[in-house]
């Protein structure tokens, strides 16, 4: 497993990953697109965002986000 | 600006590519990238289309001479949206630096598609566009070419660095043919 931005990350990653790995190859791929593994994501993403405004490329980010956005339709932030 | 373009056949079906692509790293092939993080996930439940947005965390990849010039950073981000269809077997990844950006601005699209004459294999292509900020314009030439070296050497070593990937997950399979690994 690669590794995450941030060290106190690593876990929530781990986690994560392998949770997308099996929905990827056992679901996903045979047609069921039902998300999985939304829990986990949320709270790795919450960690991840945490580091990247601490090791503040934030800002690059959402410039970028604004140049090419993320979502054609919805994203996973504006389900909740 | 100068664009550096690649393609390749993997001898593997499409579903164990695009799903040895999330196991790629690390990968001793590709030491620069240090970390790989996933910040948003959607699928369209009418497509059934998966999209990814990633943030890429590498060390050290740009020429030194800019880093003397500029005092660049000794790690360096990009960031990267995948859009994988399922139904036709196409996913396609594509990436932009984060940083340096006002020096070069590199965007990369890599696709892998099944093969339409052989499904038991790959089709992959790499595109990459790169071009050099205002302000070192007068480098530009060089900054560009010495990019598209880079881009075509790190794309040798990458390939090399999947198939790998891809044997060991086709041994972990035939070594477990019941159960699936997850690592």
């Amino acid at each position: 497993m690669s590794r995450s931005i941030s060290e106190e990350c690593n876990n929530l990653k781990k986690e994560y990953d392998a949770c997308f790995n099996k929905w990827y190859s056992e679901k996903f791929l045979k047609g069921d697109c039902n998300p999985e593994c939304d829990e986990i994501f949320a709270a790795y993403k919450e960690c991840v965002l945490g580091a990247v405004k601490s090791k503040q490329i934030d800002k690059l980010l959402a410039d970028a986000r604004k140049e090419d956005p993320f979502a054609r339709v919805a994203s996973s932030d504006e389900k909740k | 600006m100068k664009i550096f373009t690649t393609s390749h056949i993997f001898r593997y079906p499409w579903t164990q590519v695009s799903a040895a692509n999330w196991r790629k790293y690390p990968n001793e092939n590709c030491p620069h990238v240090i970390a790989i993080d996933v910040i948003d996930q959607h699928v369209d439940p009418e497509t059934g289309i998966l999209r990814l947005e990633r943030l890429i965390t590498c060390k050290q990849n740009v020429p030194s001479f800019i880093r003397r010039l500029c005092g660049a950073a000794s790690v360096t981000y990009a960031r990267e949206i995948s859009e994988i269809d399922p139904k036709n077997k196409v996913l396609k990844m594509t990436s932009w630096n984060l940083s340096l950006k006002h020096l070069v601005s590199v965007a990369e699209t890599v696709v892998y598609s099944e093969d339409p004459e052989d499904s038991s294999r790959t089709c992959f292509t790499q595109e990459a566009s790169i071009k050099c900020g205002e302000s070192l314009e007068r480098f530009a030439n060089y900054i560009e070419s010495f990019c598209v070296q880079r881009f075509h050497d790190n794309a040798q070593k990458g390939r090399q660095g999947f198939e790998t990937v891809l044997e060991r997950l086709r041994q972990s399979r035939a070594a477990m043919p019941a159960q699936e690994t997850h690592d």
